[in-house]
């Protein structure tokens, strides 16, 4: 319950800003500064838009959340250049619990990304979640497709660059 | 109120390239640079990057052309045709000239799927143009993704065995402006470039640094929608297109700040996906450019 206090307190913090830069927005004519003002007011609609969905999830089920760091309204002037921190969810608890799965080829291949399912590719016998990879758009990368075993493709493009994989969960083994 | 103390220059991307071509311009009308010949060959393509050029403005395309550069042969923009036209063409190849290509070259047959006119009663292949320009051309722009890396002529399960230009002329240095088609203003700014200070600074892909050096995804306004994951689940939708295949985070240049059409708007901001035509491979290294089958559960499948 706690959580969905601090959610509360956090959209209408958010809701402060935006009245906060609507009416600073009514009263500037400079264009650049707009702007600016404008981007902000975007990024705060997107927080609550996020909040929002947040919310509704809390509602149906108990999934715990946590805190995050709160905002007050701010003055304009010393702040044109403060950035919303991005609101990343944790991850959800069932793929660290499971981190240690064993996947043959043939289960491998139900994780396409397709219908709302995950997608997991395989390099090197070890699984990893691509799903909201920045570079795996609708679960495909580059002609590849999610659910699939691609050591031999990857050490073709990105051989040496063991950095990609270790920032990718593991969510198991091939086995 | 205190006045704003502006910039000396604006910084906007228009009014830099604006910049670069007037002083090209300008240092052409004082003497100080050389106008140079310009051969344009167009071979297994569309036309397309030629129809983006000539929507160029400030400076608008025929203006720049015309006094930047003698414009020695271009099928599509040229008065003479047939015969005439191609003698223009060999007469230029004893001179000095930068080359600038659009479309892929067709290897099938020597070439013979691609004819881009007669000389001495046979028929001039772009293969045979390519290789004879590309060796003798002080610079070389390949312009578009045909000429670039083959790109949708080369396209599975491409039926002409079109190549990209550099594989005909491996040895040759080339600038690449990868694009379907090429916005106006990258390859004027890039020739501009030319005239003015050399070849422009590159990546290791042969692409000029100025216009092919931040992914899109890196200034994309809707950037905020993917840090928190709000994906959209259809076309127009007004958050992150991810989910429907978005290829803006694999591709790197300037469209969210440029824009397109006189710099007025572009894909992402009429709520359709970037498809990555400016990535090498593509098409079919960025297909499907649209997957509805990933936000959408389907119960019972």
């Amino acid at each position: 319950m706690q959580n969905i206090a601090l959610l509360r307190l956090q959209i209408n913090n958010l809701v402060t800003q935006a009245r906060h830069d609507i009416f600073t927005l009514s009263n500037q004519d400079d264009p650049s500064i707009k702007q600016q003002i404008l981007q902000r007011l975007w990024e705060t609609m997107s927080s609550i838009h996020f909040l929002s969905e947040l919310l509704a999830n809390q509602a149906m089920t108990t999934l715990s959340f946590p805190p995050t760091q709160q905002q007050s309204p701010v003055d304009l002037r010393n702040t044109i250049q403060q950035q919303i921190p991005p609101i990343t969810p944790s991850r959800n608890q069932t793929s660290q619990q499971s981190n240690q799965r064993t996947f043959s080829i043939e289960e491998l291949s139900n994780y396409d990304g397709k219908n709302g399912r995950a997608a997991y590719v395989a390099v090197d016998d070890i699984v990893y979640d691509v799903t909201n990879n920045r570079a795996w758009a609708a679960a495909s990368h580059f002609g590849l497709t999610a659910g699939k075993e691609y050591s031999g493709e990857f050490a073709s493009c990105h051989a040496g660059q063991q950095s990609i994989l270790d920032s990718l969960p593991v969510v198991g083994r091939v086995g | 109120m205190k006045p704003y103390i502006l910039p000396p220059e604006s910084m906007t991307n228009e009014a830099i390239s604006s910049r670069l071509t007037n002083s090209a311009l300008t240092n052409i009308d004082k003497g100080l640079i050389k106008k140079k010949n310009l051969v344009y060959l167009e071979l297994n393509g569309c036309s397309g990057n030629i129809i983006s050029l000539l929507n160029g403005q400030n400076p608008d395309f025929e203006y720049t052309l015309n006094s930047m550069v003698n414009l020695r042969y271009c099928n599509s923009l040229m008065a003479s045709e047939g015969d005439r036209a191609i003698e223009k063409l060999m007469n230029t190849l004893d001179e000095d000239f930068i080359l600038a290509v659009e479309g892929a070259v067709a290897l099938k047959n020597n070439g013979l799927y691609n004819v881009i006119g007669s000389w001495e009663g046979k028929p001039l292949t772009g293969l045979q143009a390519a290789k004879m320009f590309g060796e003798r051309a002080s610079h070389i722009l390949a312009v578009g993704a045909c000429a670039t890396h083959g790109g949708i002529s080369a396209a599975k399960p491409n039926p002409s065995q079109s190549v990209g230009l550099q594989k005909v002329l491996p040895q040759k240095k080339m600038i690449k402006l990868p694009g379907c088609p090429v916005h106006p203003d990258w390859f004027l700014g890039t020739l501009a470039h030319l005239l003015l200070y050399g070849e422009p600074e590159t990546d290791n892909m042969d692409r000029p640094l100025m216009f092919y050096s931040s992914l899109i995804h890196d200034r994309c306004p809707r950037r905020p929608f993917f840090d928190r994951g709000i994906f959209a689940e259809k076309l127009g939708d007004k958050t992150c297109l991810f989910k429907l295949g978005c290829r803006g985070p694999v591709t790197r240049v300037d469209c969210p700040t440029r824009q397109w059409n006189g710099h007025v708007n572009w894909p992402i901001g009429d709520d359709t996906p970037c498809i990555g035509c400016a990535q090498f491979g593509f098409p079919d290294a960025m297909a499907p450019f649209i997957s509805y089958d990933t936000t959408k559960v389907v119960k019972n499948e």
